[in-house]
Formats: C-alpha cells, structure tokens, sequence
C-alpha cells in the first residue's frame, strides 16, 4: 500500500474523469455550477470511501458469482442513506442536483473501483483509493463546472459565493448559454480531457528528461 | 470454490446475500428514522412558504381534500379566509414547472410563485428568478381574472424574449388555477 | 531547402493523365460569385451593416485558418478561398443586427472547432456554417432580433442601439397562419430575416450561375425543396395549399440552405441515391420542426442532422461491383 502512489494515481495518472472516462454522464450533467459541482463530488467521494471499505472487509466473504449483485446492493444502500441525510440537511443541494444523486449507484467509477481495487486489496488501502480517486473526481468536476458557468453564466462561484448568486464577472447577454446545456458540457469535457493528456505528456517528458 | 451446482452452494450464495440485504436495510432503516422528521417537516415549511408568498400576509391556509381539476395539472388546493392557494405543475419547456397561485374568492390572482422547475438558465429560469424582469413577468399576473394568454396568442400577459414556451406554461397554470377556483366558489 | 518549395506544384502520378482546370479555389471563386447578387440585396434590404457583418465574417475566417496552421505547424490552406466561403454563409444566416463580438465567435467555432481540429477541409462531419449558427444559439435573444426590412430603417453599421424591430414571415407561419407580407415579397426578399436568405429571387440567379457552371447538381436542392413544397401543399394547416407552399419555399433559409448548403461537397453523400435521400431527408425534418418544434426555423438542423448521416446514405445506391472472385463457403 503506497499512499503517496495511490494519491498521484486518483488525482493525475488514473484521474477516474479525464484518464479512465467513468462518471462522465454526471460530470456533463452536473457541472453548471461550482456548488453543484463540489456538492456531487464530495457526496460522491463519502459514497466511495463507505462502499470501498464495506466491499473489501466483505472480499473474502462475498462468493464471486454474485459479486456484482452484493456490490449495487451495498452501494445502493449507501447512495440512499446519502440522499436521505442531503434531503434532510442540506435541502438546497439535493434539490439541485436532484435525480443525480440516486443516479450514483451506477456511476461507475463506485462499481469500477470496488471491482478493480475494493475486492483485491486491503480495507485501510480501499478506504484511501476512495478519498483519492473521489478527490480526482472532485477536482475533475470541480474544473469542470468553473469553467462552464463562466462561459455560460458569467459568473463564478454559484451557490457558494455572494450568497448563491456567485460573483458576476462577465455582464449579462455575454456568457454562452449553450455552454451550461449538454452542448457545452460535451465541449467543456471533450477539451479538458485533451488538455489534461497534453499536460501529462509534458510531465512524462520532463520525467524522462530529469532521468537523464 | 468449486463451481458445482449443488443445493448446499446455491443456499450459500443466498444466504450471503440475504445477510448483506439485511444488515444493509437495517443501517437504512436507522437512518431513515433520523432524517424522516426533518425531510417531512422541511416539506412543509416549503409549501407553507409558497402559500404565504401568494396569499395576503397573515393568513393561515387549510388543505383541502377533494377539489375539482379539470384540466388535470392541479397538485393541491388550500383555502383561506380571503382565497385559494392553489398548486398546480404545467409542462413547460424541460418538465414540469411547479407553481403556486394564490387567487382570491372574487376570481382575481393575487400572487404567482414558482417552486421548482427545470427550465433554461436565463430564459426560461427568469419566470422563476427573483431578478427585477422575473418579478415584473410574475407580477403581471396579479389583480387579473378569467382565460389570460400570452400577447403572441392574443392576450395581454408580456411574454420573456425568448422564452415564448415558459411564458404560456405559467400562464396556463395561473389559468387552471383560476378555473378551479372559479368550481370552489 | 528551397528547390524543394517548387515541387509542391509539381504532381506525379501514373496514367490516365487527364488534366482539369478545375481546383478547390475556383469552386470556391464560384460560389462567392453566385453568393454575390444576394450580398447585393442583403445591403439593398438591410443597410451596409450587411456588408460590413459579411466582411469581417470573412476575414475573420481567413484568420482564423491561417492563425490555427501556423500554430499548428502545418501547411497554409488559406488559399483555397474555403474558409472565404464559410464566412460568408455564416454571415448570410446571421441577423444583421449580430454584434460583431458574436460573429467573431461564431468564426472561431466555425473555422476551428468544426474544421481545423477534425483535420481541416475534406475533413469535417458537418457543415462550418450551420453548426455555428446552432452555437450562436448560445445568445438566443441576440439571435432573435430582427429588424423591420428595407434601406431606411437600415441598422448602424457600428451601433445597433435605434432599430426598428418587426416580426418575420416565419414567425407568423410557425402559429400556422399565413404571414402579412405578400408572396411576391417574400420571393424579392423584401422581408425580414437573416440577412442573405431573404431574397428567392437572388439566390435562384447564384444558384443557376453555379448549375451552369456545373459547381453543383440539381439532385439535392430539387429533392430538399421538392419535399418542402409537397409536404406544405399536403398539410396546409388550415391554409390556402398553393398560397403556404409558395410561403414555406420562399420564407427562410430553404432557399440558401438547398442550395448552397445541402450541396457542400464534405458534407453530402457522393453516391446519386445517397443524395436524393439526403435532400429528401433536409426538407422532411425542416417541415417537422418547422411544424411541431419549438424554433421557428428548422433549414439549419434538418441540414445538419442529415449531414450526420451521410456515412449511411454514402452506402445507398452503390454501383455493384463485376468480376469479384467469390469466397469459398459462401454462397454464390
């Protein structure tokens, strides 16, 4: 179990959003607005964490046939105790992202990792692949979702910031409206995947060079 | 484990599975019953305040059990001393828009407050926001009576620029609202 | 290197050595002719702000173009006057009162999104144009101001604050009724809308420039606007059926659209069939959503919707193939 590798794995190298392409139905739904954006991400790394650490205390136990079958039923149960405590706590966020948080039981990346990760390794070293790949996520939305309500809202930081309205930086009639619909979610991602394959190209390169 | 296919296998595969089922439920369970209160009443705080944003200060509303709805997009009706509050959801351009009508005993709107909704973020949202244009948009309605319509179809209700659709599904829920208040008397 | 430069207009290939003078450039020098008359009249209708819309349209292309393959360190297209004929069509299905700001963007979208990044001319899945025309959307109530037609009621050519607004002969038919203006006007162009689709009568006179020509074939445009004018005639929505064919043909963008947008060699089938079907398919969805969506006009997604689906439509009417040896196992 290596921490540090697993750290720069969840959040750069195996980047669940922009390297391995899961979860992409809720970072292009989701991401209008940096509120949403961080609400999804942090219910969606708790979620990992709990499924993560259930799943591999459970590995040895749960007969391969039906693994898959266990793993929703335990995700699922995690998913709705989520949307419960958001309904009950924090009304505003669940309202906003609405249908997308039951939707979390088939994201993939929760079931991806429990199945490539969780059913394999250890409880301690699941538990920290959930926060770490649930902070790459976080920070892939996160992105995400600044960019795309400052081209289409023009404003950043909305639901956090300035009491839910955001801080306006562009005036009104500028912003792209499209790119806070699907269009612009397709876009957004679409350049941020090729923009992150560039950066960590230029890392490797770099690496490569220092070795030399 | 080797794969055979007989009973004693198959009953643990269920049985584990039942297990986890279990304390799986179990867990839900108890977290229901902590949030249960708190979702329900938060429900109700939110439809309290959507009646109280239609209907004069001060007033109470009841719930009523039966009321008529012809057109079929009435979500609740409550009465108070000077009107109805009346819910209604049109389909507006994305989904639903639910809404909140107040309108009093002689047949006038006295208030129109949109709950939730689904539409575009600066077109059709402006009906909903609390921005000078949505207030003006929703502020038309009030003191109006009978079948209003948009000015494209003939009346006299300002549509949003460019959010032709949002502006006749909220005056088609204030249309439904007033007809079925008109039924109640 | 420089022996090497000339070798670029050297071409070495095996025989049939059959040599035609005609090149991407004078297609393109074709239909900026054809596109000509309507520019006229655009400026006749609209003011010089069409003029001035179509020009910085333009160059901001050719910009665009030159500026992405010099960064991209790759060879210079600019010279096939292609990026010279998106701008221009871009400006045609703009309103004229388009800030210059949008336009710009609309260029970029164009040029570099929609061209450029899929591999530059030949390369493109859909349309330039009308693909940012759909992203122009963005500003929805930019692109929903149209001003009242005709020189003197004309928008400033830097300022578009003082215009007078009218509603379009679309606006009147997607309630289903017959527009005010008279179908003589409406085929003159003396109406309002997007400042090159207006006028019928210019763009049929590019058109039979560019059929003359042999630029394009009459399949597609008769197709497109065959299938137009049959389905107004057949479901006039309450109308007059010769009076709403005659108004559906000449109001918006069908004109423009059938015949120098449907017809974009990149993105329309290559086999005769194919082609049939895709201008059938253009004028079917341009009358669906013309009578059941939500926008009024529907040229420029039929058009764009059709283009994805030119990979299939390329499959139809394929000319059989003779003499092929028949793999053993199979049937014969």
């Amino acid at each position: 179990m290596n921490i540090g590798k697993q750290f720069k794995e969840g959040l750069l190298t195996k980047n669940p959003v922009f390297v391995q392409l899961l979860g992409m139905c809720s970072s292009l739904a989701i991401t209008t607005s940096m509120f949403n954006g961080l609400g999804m991400g942090i219910s969606v790394t708790l979620i990992l964490i709990c499924s993560n650490v259930f799943i591999s205390a459970l590995r040895k136990v749960i007969p391969s046939n039906i693994r898959i079958a266990a793993y929703i039923v335990i995700i699922a149960g995690f998913v709705t105790m989520v949307d419960l405590l958001l309904q009950a706590f924090l009304p505003a966020l669940s309202e906003n992202l609405g249908v997308f948080i039951p939707l979390i039981v088939v994201n993939c990346i929760i079931l991806g990792r429990a199945e490539a990760f969780a059913s394999k390794n250890g409880v301690l070293a699941s538990a920290f692949d959930g926060l770490f790949q649930g902070i790459g996520y976080t920070m892939a939305i996160t992105i995400m979702s600044i960019i795309r309500e400052f081209l289409g809202a023009g404003t950043f930081g909305g639901g956090v910031l300035n009491g839910g309205e955001g801080i306006r930086i562009l005036p009104e009639g500028y912003p792209a409206l499209q790119m806070v619909m699907p269009v612009g979610g397709f876009l957004a991602l679409g350049f941020l995947i090729a923009g992150f394959q560039w950066l960590m190209k230029k890392m490797e390169e770099k690496q490569k060079e220092g070795v030399k | 484990m080797k794969k055979t296919s007989n009973v004693g296998y198959i009953l643990r595969l269920s049985l584990t599975l039942l297990v986890i089922c279990a304390v799986v439920a179990v867990l839900l369970a108890e977290v229901n019953a902590i949030t249960a209160p708190r979702i329900t009443a938060s429900k109700q705080e939110k439809t309290a305040q959507a009646v109280a944003a239609v209907l004069p200060d001060g007033e109470t509303a009841a719930a009523l059990d039966t009321y008529p709805d012809e057109s079929g997009i009435i979500q609740a009706v409550y009465a108070s001393e000077t009107g109805y509050a009346i819910q209604v959801a049109p389909s507006g351009f994305d989904s639903q828009i639910n809404m909140m009508v107040g309108v009093s005993k002689d047949g006038r709107v006295l208030g129109v407050s949109i709950i939730s909704h689904t539409e575009t973020a600066g077109l059709g949202a402006v009906a909903a926001a609390k921005t000078e244009k949505g207030q003006a948009f929703r502020d038309q309605f009030v003191g109006k009576s009978g079948v209003l319509a948009v000015s494209k179809d003939g009346g006299d209700i300002d549509a949003i620029t460019s959010a032709t659709i949002t502006s006749r599904a909220v005056t088609s829920g204030v249309n439904a609202a007033l007809q079925c208040a008109e039924r109640l008397g | 290197m420089a022996p090497m430069k000339y070798f670029y207009e050297l071409t070495i290939s095996s025989s049939p050595h059959a040599h035609s003078p005609v090149t991407t450039r004078t297609i393109m020098r074709d239909v900026l002719i054809a596109l000509l008359p309507a520019l006229v009249g655009s400026v006749y209708f609209f003011g010089f702000r069409a003029l001035m819309v179509t020009l910085v349209s333009a160059a901001a292309c050719v910009f665009f173009e030159w500026g992405y393959r010099k960064l991209m360190h790759l060879d210079s297209t600019v010279y096939d006057m292609s990026a010279v004929v998106t701008g221009v069509l871009l400006a045609f299905v703009c309103p004229v009162t388009i800030p210059y700001w949008c336009i710009l963007i609309g260029d970029f979208f164009a040029i570099v999104i929609v061209k450029q990044l899929f591999g530059g001319i030949g390369k493109n899945f859909v349309n330039p144009a009308l693909a940012a025309r759909a992203f122009l959307f963005s500003w929805p109530v930019v692109m929903n101001t149209w001003v009242k037609v005709g020189f003197e009621n004309a928008a400033g050519v830097l300022d578009t604050a003082d215009v007078v607004t009218a509603a379009t002969p679309l606006s009147a038919m997607h309630q289903g009724a017959m527009p005010t203006d008279s179908l003589l006007n409406m085929f003159l162009g003396n109406v309002g809308g997007c400042l090159g689709e207006t006028s019928t009568l210019l763009l049929l006179l590019g058109a039979a420039y560019l059929l003359l020509r042999r630029v394009i074939s009459a399949r597609i445009p008769l197709a497109f606007v065959g299938t137009v004018a049959l389905i107004a005639v057949l479901f006039p929505q309450g109308n007059d059926p010769l009076a709403w064919m005659g108004a559906q043909v000449c109001a918006g963008g069908v004109m423009l659209g059938a015949f120098f947008m449907a017809t974009d060699y990149v993105t329309s089938p290559v086999t005769k069939w194919g082609q049939v079907i895709f201008g059938m398919g253009c004028g079917a969805l341009t009358m669906v959503i013309r009578y059941f969506g939500g926008y009024n006009e529907g040229v420029s997604y039929a058009i764009l919707v059709m283009n994805a689906c030119v990979v299939l439509l390329d499959k139809v009417g394929l000319p059989k193939k003779y003499g092929a040896v028949v793999k053993e196992g199979t049937k014969a």
